[in-house]
């Protein structure tokens, strides 16, 4: 049990790191809600070796504390929106998929997250002009969701003989 | 379980198809030259771009410390300064030559074309 603390603990700490630098890097695309979504890789990560509840509880730690950090309610929204949409997605989609196809699971994360975060534009502006932007999202969320997927599988693959628990 | 060749059709059949959306969105025409200045799901202003004949600017304040500079010009309109903190508002360039709503996540504010307009507050304002 306290090593399981302390896994998660420990993950939800690289993940707030990464977060947080990312905040950093100025958007090099100016279009709302593309960005490269690094902290994904930990929650891929903890998904597949942690668990779902363990994955769970790092996801909303870091959404929450990552907010906090950088001081913005607004973003709080769209993260927790955009979070539990690719959580759903990727937890529902875990069981198809072979420790060697990950990077679909983030791929496909990625878009949700991209979805959710619509969903609350949409709830939140009441009006479908910004479904503009549906398309560009999606690209996005492939193209990010890769990269970060990618990320993850190199991990998983290189740690794959360290137990989680 | 779907083979990775599978998926990797899947996901580029959704790329193109996503890709295509977005050309077509981006280079249609735009029907009317009205704009509207929209935040928190409320029009500010109605502005017809057409009739702009001299450049001017104004501001806009979010009512939490945060505020942004417009800018209209004949025929077009664009954030030309902002306090936010990612300014992806005054990165987005000029409506209409930029087709996309100018969107101000952090200061809830939105800059459109009234043939995307689908707002009940459009609605009200119309009726008014």
């Amino acid at each position: 049990m306290a090593k399981r603390i302390s896994l998660d603990a420990l993950l939800l700490a690289i993940a707030l790191i990464i977060f947080v630098l990312e905040a950093q890097i100025p958007p090099l695309i100016p279009i709302p809600g593309v960005k490269l979504g690094l902290a994904n890789i930990v929650t891929v990560y903890a998904l597949f070796r942690t668990g779902a509840r363990d994955a769970f509880a790092i996801l909303i730690c870091r959404i929450l504390l990552g907010c906090i950090f950088s001081g913005q309610i607004m973003a709080l929204l769209f993260s927790l929106g955009g979070g539990l949409f690719c959580f759903g997605a990727m937890l529902l989609l875990k069981r198809y998929l072979s420790e060697k196809q990950l990077w679909i699971c983030s791929v496909v994360g990625a878009v949700f997250h991209n979805l959710g975060q619509m969903t609350v534009a949409l709830l939140f502006f009441q009006t479908t002009a910004i479904l503009a932007y549906l398309p560009v999202l999606i690209i996005s969320g492939i193209v990010t969701g890769a990269f970060t997927g990618i990320c993850a599988q190199l991990l998983i693959n290189r740690l794959g003989r360290t137990r989680a628990r | 379980m779907w083979q990775t060749k599978t998926w990797l059709r899947l996901i580029a059949a959704v790329l193109l198809l996503c890709v295509g959306l977005t050309v077509w969105l981006a280079t249609r025409p735009a029907a009317s030259t009205v704009v509207e200045i929209v935040q928190n799901g409320t029009v500010l202003q109605r502005i017809d771009l057409a009739a702009v004949t001299e450049e001017y600017s104004f501001t806009v304040s979010d009512g939490n410390g945060g505020s942004n500079q417009i800018t209209v010009q004949p025929g077009r309109i664009c954030i030309s300064a902002a306090d936010c903190p990612d300014l992806i508002c005054v990165h987005h360039g000029w409506l209409p030559d930029n087709r996309a709503p100018i969107v101000c996540l952090p200061h809830q504010l939105m800059i459109l074309s009234v043939d995307d307009a689908t707002t009940d507050a459009s609605i009200d304002a119309t009726a008014q």
